[in-house]
């Protein structure tokens, strides 16, 4: 891991993020109140359950959320606001300093044209380069992800390549242009496990080789403590808690909120023994559409209070290097 | 209790959050919802207008007779007291000929999509769900059926049969069974690969009551939004022949047979083309702006 | 290392010894599966007839009364066509199928029908599995309709207790429809649904895979109060290895149509004899940081199931594949108490001699992305 970087090297600074749908009538919160940073070389883990806004924040700073959207807040990438900048404005940045990788790597290929040709349309987008060049890049792109045998590969179509294969295609695409920013969208989730350590592997590999900083989303907690180096949780489009992986997870992890601490009790573990009962936490997160006033965890918190339901905590730095948003925060890691 | 916090950074207390105000303007939800209903009921009020017009209208109010008039009356421009549309050459009141040109088209493009969707309907019901030999046999004969032109047909209807609407609806309905078997299957199709009809096989649900019970219900909404549609195509195939002289024969009027006979004096009076071809468009963009809202609210694909 | 005789099998049953599970003397299996076979057409892109695929290669297992079998494979393993082929929702090519004494195979109909009352299955898509016109009540009543159990009065009332059963209020509940409910609501539904009729065994396929971690975890408490209140058997289908171990008593792992290992939950987490179990063990990030994190021990990618390598069918991304692996198919040993693996060099010994410098060529196998990659050799256990 890169050593302790200053803060004002922040590659992104992304800060009081809102986003907000009108559906049916009714304003959606998507996303009410996001603020973080990520330092270049760095990997951040932004973990949630669906309906958590964690999706519909990146959109947002990607710039691919339909128009109708209201956005609010700001998003800077090495100082430039992307936040109210026009699509074409974005397509600049798109690309050549941010790139995404999505979930299902069937559709984010085009089944009808050859995998090369989709690579150097990537290249050809950002850079003038001539085709012979375009097509050389793009096979060094395919090696970069560890495509064995790339001249081959350059001329197939997406259906010959397997799952694991395919989404190292849309990676190389993504990189064509050397992003300085790589945002992986549950890029592993659709991938059997073992390719998914593939790809982890490769993602963090290319991170070092390309000094990019790489933020990925997932359900999956196990992910962000294996491969990030600093994690954020969030719930009903709020941070929760936000943190250094370290800190949070394993033997001595330090875990204030209670939803986090659900998360990582209910996950099924190879070592607890079999047919015993996972501690759950009852009820559904909260209707986007009619948020309540006070935490919105507290319907379902083992440890709410009448303040938790009066006043919404502030996420707020109780410790260094992590936040947590809670009136009654847990003990000695929620171990209970 | 409050947890006792660790007395390093925290030189703050935690700040209470108030919730967080409006992204989504009040005024921009209030449309969103009433955009939604005028959706569906603006095309629908004009066609409830349209049918009162045809049908309750003449019996509750007297009008002049649709297919005769006194050469007295002729050629009276619109607005003109007692023919508030005015009459056409012959002295027919106008507004008459359009309400019992309406009737009959109403009623041919009932009936046609009528028998269309149930014939129709059964066949490729039938051939969706059983598949095999019974889907292959059934499809061939309906591609056959596609495959017959439709103006041929009515052509032919029209040289060795009378013209008449019941041969009309005969002779179009040649058209709309096909179409709606090739609908209705599609959509059998899309509704048997879902696991909740799998799931009703293996509990032992017998298969007619899969049939009426699971699979009609799921494919009814997107038959009744293509019926919209198909009344407004068959009206105007309908208007089509009466144009060409082989349907509806004069005196009984028709919407189509109206603009052939306004043709020739379009320029000087364009009324007599205008007038009909208005009302047709009305009809037609209601059925499709309603079949669009109601697909909208059914989820139909 | 020969195989225990193990003496709960039935005498004339030719169960190979131990899949019989543990010595549950005298009890007979209540589903036992021989030698199945499945096959379907692979369809390339565009609907032209490709190969053809075998997605089940011989499987045999049994499962004993109130035990909880879990079989977890990747994609293209089979698992899913596995559990179809036991409910003959397409019958199997060939192999049998015995259910409570019955010969499912070569039932038909009605007789079928009244077999398979007992077995009920619980999809992957809790929202593709209800039908979205029906109420809730409808929806759980069906197999009570179906069967002609009861009155409609009594079935409204036992609708009502199902509902309860699986957590939700049926006054509120009951008359809804299944859009109004949220994945976790749904899939309690089917649930309800399934056992309506009081089954003996429930077959889930990835029934909780699509659901969030938190109402993931409720709905496997359910199965669990379930197994013990109603004394069921489950067959639990899954990719995720630590959730099948967490709800089964014995679990198998399957690749590419076979089982590589089957064995007690515990037995195949703690001492795993086949190197996939490993590899699958290994690539699971766990939560503890800093943890030795192995490297992907499996390299290439999966082969092609219409042309699966000779021999072993892992052996092209095994990390300990020989020239044995590829001329002979492996079959099941018992290497340790109800633990059984097909494997020529499972993990208890050493690794073959030379793999340093074997070159494992795919013969025959025409596979995207394995090309003739050298072993680079991890010498496992």
């Amino acid at each position: 891991m890169s050593p302790v970087v200053s803060t004002d090297n922040a590659l992104l600074e992304v800060e009081d993020l809102r986003v907000a749908f009108a559906v049916g009538g009714r304003e959606v919160r998507a996303v009410d109140g996001v603020t973080y940073k990520v330092e270049a070389g760095r990997t951040l883990a932004i973990i949630g359950e669906s309906g958590s806004g964690k999706t519909v924040g990146c959109r947002a700073i990607m710039g691919l959320l339909p128009t109708g959207t209201e956005i609010s807040g700001s998003a800077r990438l090495r100082g430039t606001e992307l936040i109210g900048l026009s699509d074409g404005q974005l397509r600049k940045h798109r690309g050549s300093e941010m790139a995404m990788v999505f979930q299902d790597p069937a559709r984010s290929l085009n089944p009808t044209m050859r995998v090369g040709k989709q690579i150097t349309e990537a290249i050809t987008t950002h850079r003038k380069v001539s085709k012979s060049d375009a097509r050389d890049q793009a096979i060094e792109l395919l090696r970069l992800v560890r495509i064995p045998a790339p001249e081959r590969r350059f001329h197939e179509y997406p259906h010959q390549l397997s799952g694991g294969m395919r989404q190292r295609v849309v990676i190389a695409m993504a990189l064509a242009c050397r992003p300085k920013l790589l945002i992986a969208d549950e890029a592993t989730t659709a991938l059997d496990v073992t390719t998914q350590a593939q790809i982890m592997e490769l993602l963090l590999e290319l991170q070092q080789e390309l000094d990019m900083a790489l933020i990925f989303i997932s359900h999956d907690l196990g992910l962000a403590a294996s491969y990030a180096d600093e994690v954020v949780v969030m719930y009903a489009g709020k941070i929760v808690e936000q943190a250094p992986a370290k800190r949070l997870f394993g033997a001595g992890g330090t875990v204030k909120m209670r939803y986090t601490r659900a998360l990582l009790d209910a996950i099924p573990h190879l070592e607890r023994p079999a047919h015993t009962d996972l501690p759950v936490v009852t009820g559904r997160p909260p209707d986007p559409t009619m948020l309540p006033v006070g935490c919105s965890f507290a319907p379902r918190c083992p440890s709410a209070a009448d303040d938790c339901t009066a006043k919404a905590p502030a996420l707020t730095e109780h410790a260094p290097g992590h936040r947590w948003a809670c009136w009654h925060p847990c003990e000695n890691g929620g171990t209970a | 209790m409050a947890a006792q916090l660790p007395d390093m950074a925290a030189t703050l207390t935690p700040d209470a959050q108030q919730p967080l105000p409006s992204l989504v303007s009040s005024r921009r939800l209030k449309w969103q919802k009433t955009a939604r209903a005028l959706r569906l009921w603006v095309p629908a009020g004009f066609l409830l207008l349209l049918l009162f017009l045809c049908f309750v209208w003449p019996y509750i109010y007297s009008i002049p007779p649709g297919n005769s008039g006194s050469i007295l009356d002729a050629s009276e421009p619109p607005f003109s007291p007692g023919h508030w549309l005015g009459t056409d050459p012959n002295g027919v009141d106008l507004f008459s000929m359009l309400v019992y040109g309406g009737q009959v088209s109403f009623e041919i493009s009932l009936a046609v999509t009528a028998f269309g969707a149930i014939v129709g309907g059964t066949i490729g019901l039938t051939a969706g769900y059983f598949g095999g030999w019974t889907d292959s046999v059934l499809s061939r004969i309906v591609d056959v059926l596609i495959a017959f032109p439709a103006l041929v047909l009515v052509l032919a209807v029209a040289e060795v049969l009378q013209p008449s609407e019941t041969h009309l609806i005969w002779a179009l309905s040649f058209f709309s069974v096909p179409v709606f078997a090739r609908i209705t299957r599609g959509s059998v199709l899309t509704i048997r690969t879902l696991p909740f009809i799998t799931a009703a096989r293996l509990t032992g649900t017998s298969n007619r009551k899969i049939i009426f019970k699971h699979v009609l219900p799921n494919v009814l909404p997107s038959v009744v939004t293509f019926s919209l549609l198909g009344i407004g195509l068959i009206v105007i195939l309908e208007g089509a022949v009466d144009f060409l002289g082989l349907g509806i024969q004069i005196p009984q009027p028709s919407w189509g047979a109206m603009i052939a006979k306004g043709q020739n004096v379009l320029t000087a009076e364009p009324q007599y083309v205008l007038i009909p071809s208005i009302v047709l468009l009305i009809f037609v963009m209601s059925l499709n702006l309603l079949g669009d809202a109601l697909r909208e609210r059914w989820g139909v694909r | 290392m020969t195989a225990p005789v193990n003496n709960t099998a039935p005498a004339d049953d030719q169960a190979p010894a131990g899949y019989t599970g543990d010595a549950r003397t005298g009890k007979k299996p209540l589903l036992s599966a021989r030698d199945l076979v499945q096959e379907f057409i692979a369809r390339e892109a565009g609907g032209a007839r490709g190969g053809v695929v075998q997605a089940v290669s011989g499987v045999s297992f049994d499962i004993m009364p109130g035990e909880t079998l879990g079989i977890v494979g990747e994609t293209g393993s089979g698992k899913s066509t596995l559990a179809r082929a036991v409910l003959q929702a397409p019958r199997p090519k060939s192999g049998s199928v015995v259910f409570r004494d019955m010969e499912l195979t070569r039932l038909h109909g009605r007789a079928l029908l009244h077999a398979r009352r007992d077995m009920q299955f619980v999809w992957q898509d809790p929202f593709g599995s209800l039908d979205p016109k029906w109420q809730v009540r409808s929806i759980v009543e069906e197999p009570l309709a179906a069967h002609s159990v009861g009155t409609r009065a009594s079935r409204h009332k036992r609708a009502e207790e199902l509902l309860d059963l699986v957590g939700l209020d049926p006054a509120r509940y009951a008359k809804r429809h299944p859009r109004e409910m949220s994945g976790g609501q749904a899939q309690r539904v089917a649930i309800a649904r399934a056992v309506a009729l009081e089954p003996s065994l429930l077959i889930c396929d990835e029934a909780v895979s699509s659901l969030d971690v938190l109402i993931q975890a409720q709905v496997l408490n359910l199965f669990e109060r379930l197994r013990r209140e109603l004394n069921l058997s489950y067959l639990f289908i899954a990719h995720d290895l630590a959730l099948v171990k967490q709800v089964s008593d014995r679990v198998a792992v399957m690749y590419l149509g076979k089982f590589c290992e089957v064995g007690p939950g515990e037995s195949v987490y703690r001492q795993p004899l086949h190197p996939y179990t490993k590899a699958l063990l290994d690539s699971i990030p766990s939560t503890e940081p800093g943890a030795a994190r192995t490297t992907a021990t499996l390299r290439g990618e999966p082969p092609s199931p219409v042309n699966p390598p000779s021999g072993c069918r892992f052996r092209t991304r095994c990390p300990r594949a020989a020239d044995r692996c590829a001329s002979e198919v492996p079959e099941p040993r018992e290497l340790a108490p109800g633990h059984l693996v097909a494997c020529h060099f499972p993990l208890t010994g050493p690794a073959p001699a030379e793999s340093a410098a074997t070159v494992v060529s795919g013969t025959g196998v025409s596979a995207p992305g394995v090309s003739g990659m050298p072993s680079t050799a991890k010498v496992q256990g």
